[in-house]
C-alpha cells in the first residue's frame, strides 16, 4: 500500500485545531501528523500531546561531565605532570580551581544542551522534508502521513476546514531522515577532535618530533666535564688563575724593562699602601693591619714566582684577592717588581 | 465547546470593535505598543529583509569610513610592532594605560546583550523582544574586540604562544594561580556561550530568510537554518534549549565581568585591592552595555528605518533600565569610595588626593557623565522616549564610563606605594589611534552583521504578538497577555 504525504495550509488556529480533531478521530496516529507554524503554539493550544523534554538531560548532563573532565585534567593533573610551586602553595589550590571547574562546567552544559537540540531534531536534514515557505509567512502547515486510503479522508478533513492549499504527494519522495545526519556530526567531531588533539598530542610529548634544535638538545659541555677545547681566536680569555694538576696558572712574563716599570706603577697603586714603597710593610694601612709581611725577606724570595702570583691573585690571610684589581699579565709584571724589590734595596 | 472568536482569523487580523470610541482606543494603543499591532508575516518580514539587502551610497560610505578607522587601528598596531611599546605614554608605573582600558570596556558592554535576552527572557519580559539580538550582537562583537587588546598589549605579539599551554617548548605551564588565565577562560566559555545562545534564537529568522531571499543568501541561510520547519517538536526543544542556555549563560556573564575586576582586585596595588570590585564591575559593565545597546538600537532604527519593532515604548524600558542602572552604579562608586575614605590608608589617601587636584578634570567630568546626566534627566517620560535626547544621555555614559575604567587603570596605578615612583601618564598617538581605530571596527563588523542577518528577531515578535490581546475591561481597551502554556 503506498503511502501519500499531504500539506494543509491553514490561515487560522481555529480552522487547525479542528482539522488535528478529526484527524484523531480517524485514527490517524499522532507521530503522522507535524503542525508546522511561523511562531510557537503550546501543544495543548493545538490539543496535542507535549513534546518530550527529557532527553535533553542526558546531554546536558553529558557536557558537565566532560567540563568536569576537562578542567581537572587542566587544575589536577597538569600541574603534576609539570609542576610549578608558587608561594608554598599546594599544586591545586581551591579558589583558583573552583573558578576553571565552573566556567569548564558551564561551558560544557551548555555546549551539551545544544548538541542536544541538534541530535534530536536531526539537524542538519539532508534529505526533501515536506514544506511550504508560506508557514513562515503566517500560514499554519498541517502534514499527514498516510496510506492511499486514510489520504483521501485526509483530503476531505483538509477540504471541509477550508484549506487555503493542499499538497499531495507520494511519500517515497520523502524519505524519513535516516541515521545519515549522525555520519555528518561523527565527521565533524572527527576533524574537530584532531584539530585539538593534534597540538596536545605535541604537548604532552606524546608524539615527540624533533622540530627543531630545542635548547636542552642543542650540543653543550656540561660543567667542567669532557676536554676544554681551544679558545678560538680573539675570544674574549677566561680570566684568573686555574692551576690544575700542577699545571702554572699562565705562562711568567719576562722581567723586561717596560715590565718592571709597568709594575712599579702597579705595586704602588695597589700594594704599597700596606706593603710600603720600598716593600718594608710600613705604607699607611699598617696601623690596621701590622701584620703585613715585608716583602724583601728570604721567605719572599724563596717563594716561586707561581706562589706570589697565586697570593696577589687570591690573596692571603688578611690581604683581599685582586684579581679584579690587575689583569693576568699586569699581576705578573707586579711579580717581576715585587722581585726587584729585593735587589733595589740590596 | 466555548466559541474561541479570537481564533476565527489569524492573530493579525483581529476585527476591530464596532463601538467608535473603542476603535479609536485600539487604533491608539496599536500605535503604541508593538505587540498588539500585529501585521501579516509577510508584511514585517520583507520589511526586514528589505532592510537587510538595500545597500545604498551612505551605507557604502560609511563602510569606507569606518574601515578607514579599522585600517587605522591596524597600521598603528603594525607600527607599534615594529617600533615598540616605547612609542607610547605607557611607563614603569603606569604599565597598563588604555589597551586595558579597552579591554574592560568592550568586555563591559558585552554584559547587556546577554541580560536583555537571557534574564529579561527568564522573567518573561516583553519589551526585550526585538532588542534581545540588537543587544546579543553587541555581546559577541565586543567580546571579540576585548580579544584583540592583550595581544595588542602584548608588544611582541609573536610571542603570543608564551601563553598558550604548549610545555614542550619551554617546560612551563601556564599558572592557573594567576587571574589573568581565569579571565581568558572565562571570556572563551563566555563567548562560546553567547554565540551558541544567539545562534539558537537565530535558526527559526533564518529559516525565514531561507524562504524569501534568493541567490547566495537563500543557498547560506539555507545551511545554517539546518532544515529547520518550526514543528512543534522544534519549537519546543528550541524553548527548552534557550532555557537551559539562559540559566547557565547568567552566572557565567556574572563570572567573566567578576574575574576582569580581579584582574585588578587580585593585585596589591592600592585602590584595586578590594573586596567589592565584583559586583561594582558588574554593576558598571550593564550600565555601560545598556548605553550601548541604546545607542545601537537608535541608529538601527534611523539607518535600517525600523521604525515599526523599536518605539517609544521600547527606549521607554531601556530608559528606565538605564535609570535603575545608574542608581546602582552610585551607590556601588559610594561604597567604594567611602570605605576607602574610613581606611584612611596613606597610599590610598594619596589616589584619593589625586582625584580631586590632578585628575579632577576627569573624575568630575565622570561623576558628571554617570550621575547628573542619567539621573537628572531619564526620570521624564518625555526624556526616554526623545530619541536624540536619548542618544545624547546613552554617549555621555559611554564617556563617564569610559573615564572611569581610565580612572581605575592608569588613574590608581600613578599612585602606587613608592612615592618615587609616582608618574602621571599621558597617552601618545599610538593608543589614541589604535582606541578610536577599534571603535570604527566594532560598528564596521556591526553594519555589516546587519546586512548579513536579521537584526531584529522576527520570530520573536511574531510569537509575542500571537501572544497579546486587546480586550475591552470596562469602557477600555487594555493589551494584555496570555501565557499559554
Amino acid at each position: 500500500m503506498a503511502q501519500e504525504v499531504l500539506l494543509g495550509l491553514f490561515d487560522n488556529l481555529e480552522a487547525t485545531t479542528a482539522v488535528l480533531r478529526d484527524l484523531e478521530r480517524q485514527n490517524i496516529p499522532d507521530r503522522n501528523i507535524e503542525v508546522m507554524s511561523n511562531v510557537p503554539y503550546a501543544p495543548k493550544v493545538l490539543g496535542r500531546r507535549p513534546t518530550r523534554q527529557w532527553p535533553f538531560l542526558p546531554f546536558v548532563l553529558a557536557g558537565v561531565l566532560g567540563g568536569l573532565a576537562i578542567a581537572l585534567f587542566i587544575v589536577v593533573i597538569t600541574p603534576r605532570l609539570y609542576p610549578i610551586i608558587v608561594g608554598g602553595q599546594p599544586l591545586t589550590p581551591f579558589p583558583p580551581s573552583a573558578i576553571i571547574v565552573f566556567e569548564f562546567v558551564a561551558l560544557g552544559a551548555m555546549a551539551g544542551g545544544f548538541i542536544g537540540f541538534l541530535l534530536q531534531n536531526r539537524y542538519p536534514v539532508l534529505v526533501r522534508q515536506m514544506y511550504d515557505p508560506r508557514i513562515s509567512e503566517g500560514y499554519i502547515g498541517v502534514a499527514v502521513r498516510a496510506d492511499d486510503q486514510a489520504a483521501d479522508s485526509v483530503a476531505d478533513i483538509f477540504a471541509a476546514h477550508n484549506a487555503h492549499d493542499v499538497v499531495r504527494e507520494d511519500a517515497a519522495r520523502y524519505p524519513v531522515q535516516s541515521r545519515r545526519f549522525l555520519a555528518f556530526w561523527a565527521g565533524l567531531a572527527v576533524v574537530g577532535l584532531l584539530a585539538l588533539l593534534a597540538p596536545l598530542l605535541l604537548t604532552y610529548n606524546i608524539i615527540d618530533i624533533p622540530w627543531f634544535n630545542q635548547m636542552r638538545e642543542s650540543p653543550s659541555i656540561g660543567f667542567q666535564e669532557g676536554p676544554r677545547r681551544a679558545a678560538p681566536a680573539e675570544s674574549i680569555p677566561i680570566q684568573g688563575p686555574v692551576l690544575i694538576n700542577g699545571q702554572p696558572a699562565t705562562e711568567p712574563l719576562p722581567a723586561s724593562e717596560e715590565s718592571l716599570q709597568r709594575g712599579q706603577l702597579l705595586y704602588e697603586v695597589n700594594c704599597a699602601i700596606c706593603h710600603g714603597m720600598q716593600g718594608n710593610a710600613d705604607g699607611s694601612m699598617t696601623k690596621y693591619f701590622p701584620e703585613a709581611p715585608v716583602l724583601t725577606t728570604d721567605r719572599v724570595s724563596g717563594m716561586a714566582d707561581q706562589e706570589i702570583f697565586m697570593i696577589i691573585t687570591l690573596g692571603r690571610n688578611r690581604m683581599p684577592s685582586l684579581a679584579e684589581n690587575l689583569t693576568v699579565n699586569e699581576t705578573w709584571d707586579v711579580v717581576n717588581y715585587v722581585r726587584a724589590l729585593r735587589e733595589a734595596g740590596q | 465547546m466555548l466559541e474561541s472568536s479570537a481564533d476565527r482569523t489569524p492573530y493579525w487580523q483581529e476585527p476591530l470593535p464596532e463601538d467608535d470610541e473603542l476603535a479609536q482606543q485600539v487604533a491608539h494603543a496599536r500605535d503604541e505598543h508593538l505587540l498588539v499591532d500585529a501585521r501579516p508575516p509577510a508584511e514585517t518580514n520583507s520589511l526586514m529583509f528589505r532592510a537587510m539587502t538595500r545597500t545604498g551610497p551612505l551605507f557604502w560610505l560609511m563602510v569606507l569610513g569606518l574601515g578607514g578607522l579599522t585600517f587605522a587601528l591596524f597600521a598603528t598596531w603594525v607600527i607599534q610592532m615594529f617600533y615598540g611599546l616605547g612609542i607610547t605614554g605607557l611607563n614603569r608605573s603606569v604599565m597598563w594605560g588604555p589597551y586595558i582600558v579597552n579591554l574592560v570596556f568592550f568586555i563591559g558592554i558585552g554584559h547587556a546583550g546577554t541580560f536583555i535576552s537571557a534574564a529579561l527572557r527568564l522573567m518573561r519580559m516583553d519589551f526585550r523582544r526585538p532588542i534581545a539580538r540588537l543587544a546579543e550582537t553587541v555581546t559577541l562583537f565586543g567580546l571579540a574586540l576585548a580579544a584583540l587588546f592583550p595581544l595588542i598589549h602584548l608588544g611582541r605579539v609573536w610571542k603570543v604562544y608564551y601563553m598558550f599551554p604548549i610545555p614542550t617548548q619551554r617546560e612551563l605551564w601556564p599558572n592557573f594561580r594567576s587571574p589573568l588565565l581565569w579571565d581568558a577562560t572565562a571570556i572563551t566559555a563566555y563567548l562560546i556561550g553567547s554565540t551558541l545562545f544567539m545562534y539558537t534564537a537565530l535558526i527559526p529568522d533564518l529559516a525565514t530568510a531561507r524562504d524569501h531571499l534568493t541567490g547566495w543568501r537563500k543557498r547560506l541561510y539555507g545551511a545554517l537554518s539546518l532544515g529547520f520547519r518550526g514543528t512543534e517538536s522544534e519549537w519546543s526543544r528550541l524553548e527548552t534549549l534557550s532555557n537551559i542556555l539562559s540559566y547557565i549563560i547568567i552566572p557565567v556573564m556574572f563570572s567573566v565581568h567578576t574575574i576582569v575586576s580581579w584582574d585588578f582586585a587580585m593585585a596589591i596595588q592600592p585602590g584595586w585591592h578590594s573586596t567589592i570590585f565584583g559586583p561594582f564591575f558588574i554593576v558598571g559593565a550593564l550600565f555601560s552595555g545598556v548605553a550601548a545597546v541604546i545607542i545601537v538600537m537608535i541608529i538601527v532604527r534611523k539607518a535600517m528605518r525600523m521604525g515599526y519593532f523599536l518605539r517609544e515604548e521600547h527606549f521607554n524600558a531601556m530608559g528606565i533600565f538605564l535609570l535603575i542602572l545608574s542608581l546602582t552604579w552610585v551607590y556601588f562608586y559610594f561604597n567604594e569610595y567611602i570605605v576607602t575614605w574610613y581606611g584612611n590608608l596613606p597610599a590610598e589617601r594619596a589616589i584619593l588626593q589625586m582625584l580631586t587636584t590632578d585628575a579632577s578634570p576627569l573624575f568630575y567630568l565622570m561623576l558628571f557623565c554617570n550621575i547628573i546626566v542619567p539621573l537628572g534627566t531619564l526620570w521624564s517620560r518625555r526624556v526616554r522616549t526623545s530619541l536624540p535626547a536619548m542618544l545624547v544621555i546613552a554617549v555621555f555614559v559611554q564617556i563617564g564610563m569610559y573615564l572611569e575604567r581610565v580612572l581605575i587603570v592608569s588613574g590608581f596605578l600613578s599612585r602606587n606605594e613608592l612615592p618615587f615612583n609616582w608618574i602621571n601618564y599621558t597617552p601618545n598617538w599610538p593608543e589614541i589611534l589604535i582606541t578610536i581605530g577599534t571603535f570604527g571596527f566594532m560598528a564596521l563588523l556591526y553594519i555589516l552583521w546587519t546586512r548579513v542577518v536579521p537584526i531584529i528577531p522576527l520570530w520573536e515578535v511574531h510569537e509575542g504578538q500571537s501572544r497579546q490581546r486587546l480586550p475591552r475591561i470596562g469602557r477600555a481597551i487594555v493589551p494584555t497577555r496570555t501565557e499559554p502554556h
